[in-house]
């Protein structure tokens, strides 16, 4: 292409209206021909006059206030505030940032109530757990209570058996007095070791405030207390005793229904009596 | 610390700008805001988009007034290229075809002639626009669909269904014709 050629680029190219191939061989050439600059820039300006025969109009003001607001957050660095793209803080992508926001918020506000109904309903699970538990916890308790009371029912038995087998035990049957005419009972005891053990049937039920006492009442002495106790709904009892050595020989045995702490000195009705010697 | 903003130059403004002095940006933006927006809203025809146009434009300015070069060219030349690529970038955005063809419907012409202009500008818009009246209407039609659609001469040539040299030659005479009555009152605008 001559440089007449170029010349006839020159107007089409003030106003970008030549196709992209041509305007690029049009600035290769203006980088080289200092008479087709000057032209072009002088054209250009003439092209740019064109803006004067559009109506002028005014923008908002605060187009202004964003666009000073832009540069002094840029000015300071506040690369958050402002907005670093050339796609600056726009109007309408403000009120699409709106509907985000408003939908974010909402999303927010609803994963908020979703939190809160978990929360609820495993706090609920939480409290129905620990109820579970300390259920749980009684009914263990209770099945411990009881294991150890057949422990001790059975080591009971145990000695009573032992006792029994005992070459050295001596046996003393106890009848109802009138006061209980069904009662029966056995005292047994080691006359070595004064080891003893009292099973007793076909008593009446223990009144709540009462309990039976035992006595051993050695021959010419005053009644010495012995173990307090109470009968289950079968009216039986099995309990161990230590035979006092005051008593050993020839005491006899006595129950009596006494106040439910017991009491130093028989003051209720004889239920069961072993027979004097 | 500096004169009266309508004192001075266009081209100590943009110096100014580029030292990063804010109120000779705003002085710019008070200065050149309404014949801007007015090329953006004549280009994109949507005020919201316009003022978001505008919004860039003189963020580019402030970041890019250390580019501008006295030598080639006026500072308004610089301004208004700024505002134009810009409203054209937007225009053929994605969406902005549809409006394109109504601004295609449109006839140019009718935009020249009877404004009511703010005082700023309305000397040097009556010189345009007489001298825009003193070319043909084919003439005329080229340069304003190039300038505010952008279009190139193919294109021009398509869409009036004119013979592409014919609209070379329009667009040449025109311009030129342009300059030569704008020449005598040059120093105003």
């Amino acid at each position: 292409m001559e440089h007449q050629d170029y010349q006839q680029l020159l107007v089409p190219h003030s106003l970008d209206a030549l196709e992209l191939s041509e305007a690029r061989e049009l600035e290769a050439h203006l980088e080289t021909c200092a008479e087709c600059r000057a032209e072009f820039v002088a054209l250009r300006d003439d092209a740019a006059l064109l803006t004067y025969s559009a109506e002028p109009a005014e923008p908002r003001p605060e187009v202004r206030a964003r666009i000073l607001e832009s540069v002094r957050a840029e000015r300071t660095g506040d690369r958050a505030g402002a907005v670093m793209t050339d796609k600056v803080v726009t109007m309408r992508p403000r009120a699409n940032w709106n509907v985000w926001t408003m939908g974010l918020r909402v999303a927010a506000g609803l994963a908020f109530i979703a939190l809160l109904i978990g929360l609820i309903v495993i706090w609920r699970r939480e409290v129905k757990l620990q109820q579970d538990v300390a259920q749980l916890n009684h009914q263990l308790n209770t099945q411990q209570h009881e294991l150890v009371r057949n422990r001790d029912v059975l080591a009971r038995q145990r000695e009573a058996l032992a006792l029994l087998n005992s070459p050295d035990a001596k046996r003393l049957q106890l009848a109802g007095s009138q006061t209980a005419q069904n009662a029966r009972g056995s005292f047994v005891y080691d006359q070595k070791t004064g080891k003893a053990v009292f099973v007793a049937d076909g008593l009446p039920a223990t009144p709540p405030d009462k309990a039976y006492e035992l006595w051993f009442i050695p021959k010419g002495h005053s009644p010495m207390p012995g173990r307090i106790f109470t009968v289950d709904s079968s009216g039986h009892a099995l309990l161990p005793e230590q035979m006092p050595a005051d008593a050993m020989g020839n005491a006899v045995i006595a129950i009596t229904l006494e106040p439910k702490r017991g009491s130093a000195v028989p003051t209720g009705a004889i239920y069961l009596s072993s027979p004097k010697s | 610390m500096q004169a009266e903003p309508s004192q001075i130059s266009d081209n100590d403004l943009l110096h100014a700008v580029a030292r990063g002095d804010e109120s000779a940006l705003a002085d710019c933006y008070d200065r050149y805001r309404l014949i801007l927006f007015g090329l953006i809203l004549r280009i994109l025809n949507d005020r919201q988009e316009a003022e978001d146009v505008l919004q860039e434009v003189f963020l580019q300015v402030w970041r890019r007034a250390g580019d501008f070069d006295e030598a080639r060219g006026r500072a308004f030349t610089w301004l208004a290229t700024i505002a134009r690529s810009r409203a054209l970038d937007r225009l053929r955005a994605a969406g902005s075809r549809a409006r394109l063809a109504e601004e295609a419907a449109r006839e140019p012409t009718d935009e020249v002639g009877d404004a009511a202009l703010d005082a700023l500008n309305s000397e040097k818009s009556a010189i345009v626009r007489n001298a825009l009246a003193q070319l043909t209407d084919e003439q005329r039609k080229v340069l304003l669909l190039a300038y505010f659609e952008g279009l190139t001469q193919t294109e021009i040539a398509e869409r009036l269904g004119d013979p592409l040299g014919t609209v070379k030659t329009r667009m040449r005479s025109g311009l030129i014709k342009l300059r030569e009555i704008i020449g005598a009152a040059r120093d105003l605008v």
